[in-house]
């Protein structure tokens, strides 16, 4: 019996995803949507091979990972030391923060036109678009993280002894992360969609440049194949996301029934 | 060195203690004997709290000193632990990694050995969410015993507990205290829990000390008459229904 409810639970999410795969591939077959406004999912299938087989859809994924990846950990790591920065001295909170928020309210991406004159449509311009977009959630949840730490439990760390770095890693990293990682889930949202952007704007390389160059030659098949890549890549970030949010936060009553 | 009593001496003289305009206590002068349990009872907002928080350095005094086995208290001090109202456990360690933390890089022996003594030995593996609230008092007990404390300060740790498992709690301080010797001061606004544990009772009343009475009970009390005469005397004072002069009064029966 267990194991048949494991079965069906793992199914039901499946469901809907099929009957409108199926649903695609009759309407499309029978011609009640053009193929050239929608191709056949088989279609797809097809064009993920070949160019699978080509190698181009591998590098392609592979430089567009690696664009999001390396600004992930250029932006998210400065708004993580930013954030810890001012969570924890007042007088850099009061030097930093307001000048951050003023920058925060400015759209990332609306600075397209101005990164693109400073650096091209080089791998800097898109570093520097995914850097900033990812950078003010880390900074936001990892400065509320540090905020929102019961201050008796740091009372608690230091009539027990605990000092600076001890305290630190005792209290105060662990008592944010919760914060912290909410932050990591919001920024890889973010990371995707700068890429994105950043990729269909301009770009000789990735993902992007993959739909943008069928688009000139109406490849449908290739378009809609970039868009579920960006999917799953996107699903697959999160997955990850989830995966270490699990794991490093076991006691959390929250996380633990998940864990089981 | 070996010829020191484990447990502090406490001096107090001359401590006063304001928050902006209001004097939450004035001229403290109180004198706490090697291995001593004292209890400070009172009504909330009668700055018995204030007076154990300054014992522990966690506040600073607005004048008056205090000396801790001849040395004056500056700051927080490694042979004082304190037991908060809550637990306070860093609910992101497992119980003996919380139990650990005042015995930091040290031995995992006496963690565990100060689990053993709050009866908790077989939980050191677990959160401390799916522990109880006496459970997690203990085990936040255990914590304070694991630094191999020589004073040890209650801060109403009982408070938020159940009738029974409160007196298991106050049992479990007793057969400690008397094992370890390390003095005791324990704040609460129960009176009978402070004439359960305490070898002298301190009543303080809108920052003063208006009562200060030896219990003369044998150890372990029983809830007999005598217990009851203590309680209604240091209640009845609590309610303001006597004077008496200030002073220690011994009472004889």
């Amino acid at each position: 019996m267990k194991t048949r409810r494991f079965w069906i639970d793992k199914f039901i999410p499946l469901i809907i995803p099929i009957l409108i795969i199926l649903a695609w591939q009759v309407l499309t077959s029978y011609g009640i949507i053009p193929s050239t406004i929608f191709p056949q999912p088989i279609k797809v299938v097809i064009a993920f091979l070949d160019l699978y087989k080509s190698g181009d859809l591998m590098r392609y994924i592979g430089v567009s990972s690696k664009r999001a990846i390396s600004g992930f950990i250029v932006g998210g790591g400065i708004g993580l030391i930013l954030g810890l920065v001012n969570g924890i001295s007042t007088t850099f909170e009061k030097l930093l923060d307001s000048t951050i928020q003023m920058i925060r309210n400015i759209p990332h991406l609306a600075l397209i036109p101005l990164v693109i004159l400073w650096f091209g449509i080089g791998e800097e311009a898109k570093l520097v678009l995914i850097s900033l977009g990812v950078f003010f959630p880390l900074y936001l949840n990892t400065y509320h993280g540090i905020r929102s730490i019961d201050p008796r439990l740091i009372e608690m760390g230091k009539v027990y002894g605990l000092k600076n770095i001890s305290l630190f890693w005792n209290v105060i990293i662990p008592g944010s992360l919760p914060s912290i990682l909410v932050g990591v889930r919001y920024a890889l949202g973010i990371m995707w969609l700068t890429l994105i952007v950043a990729e269909t704007v301009a770009a000789d390389s990735g993902i992007g440049y993959l739909a943008m160059n069928a688009r000139e030659f109406m490849q449908m098949d290739v378009i809609v194949l970039s868009i579920i890549i960006y999917a799953l890549l996107g699903k697959l970030s999160d997955s990850i996301a989830k995966l270490l949010e699990r794991r490093c936060l076991q006691w959390h009553p929250n996380f633990k029934k998940t864990t089981k | 060195m070996g010829e020191e009593k484990k447990g502090s001496k406490l001096v107090i003289k001359d401590l006063s203690k304001q928050f902006d305009d209001k004097k939450v206590l004035k001229k403290i002068d109180l004198t706490i004997e090697h291995g001593e349990f004292i209890a400070i009872v009172g009504r909330s907002g009668c700055g018995k709290s204030t007076l154990l928080r300054l014992v522990a350095g966690l506040e600073q005094p607005t004048s008056g000193d205090i000396f801790l086995n001849d040395e004056k208290v500056k700051s927080i001090n490694c042979d004082t632990r304190f037991l908060f109202q809550e637990d306070r456990l860093l609910p992101w360690k497992k119980v003996l990694e919380n139990v650990q933390i005042c015995t930091l890089n040290k031995d995992k022996e006496i963690a565990i050995n100060a689990l053993r003594e709050v009866g908790l030995e077989d939980r050191g593996t677990e959160w401390p969410s799916v522990l109880s609230g006496g459970q997690k008092q203990r085990v936040a007990l255990a914590r304070a015993l694991a630094g191999n404390p020589r004073l040890l300060l209650f801060d109403e740790p009982l408070g938020a507990l159940d009738a029974l498992t409160r007196i298991e709690m106050q049992q479990l301080i007793e057969k400690l205290w008397l094992e370890q010797q390390f003095t005791s001061i324990l704040v609460t606004h129960d009176v009978s829990e402070a004439v359960a544990l305490a070898d002298r009772v301190i009543l303080i009343d809108e920052g003063e000390i208006v009562m200060d009475t030896q219990i003369t009970l044998d150890r372990p009390r029983e809830r007999d008459n005598d217990f009851v005469y203590f309680e209604k005397r240091i209640l009845e004072r609590v309610m303001k229904k006597t004077k008496e002069p200030l002073g220690k009064a011994d009472f004889s029966i």
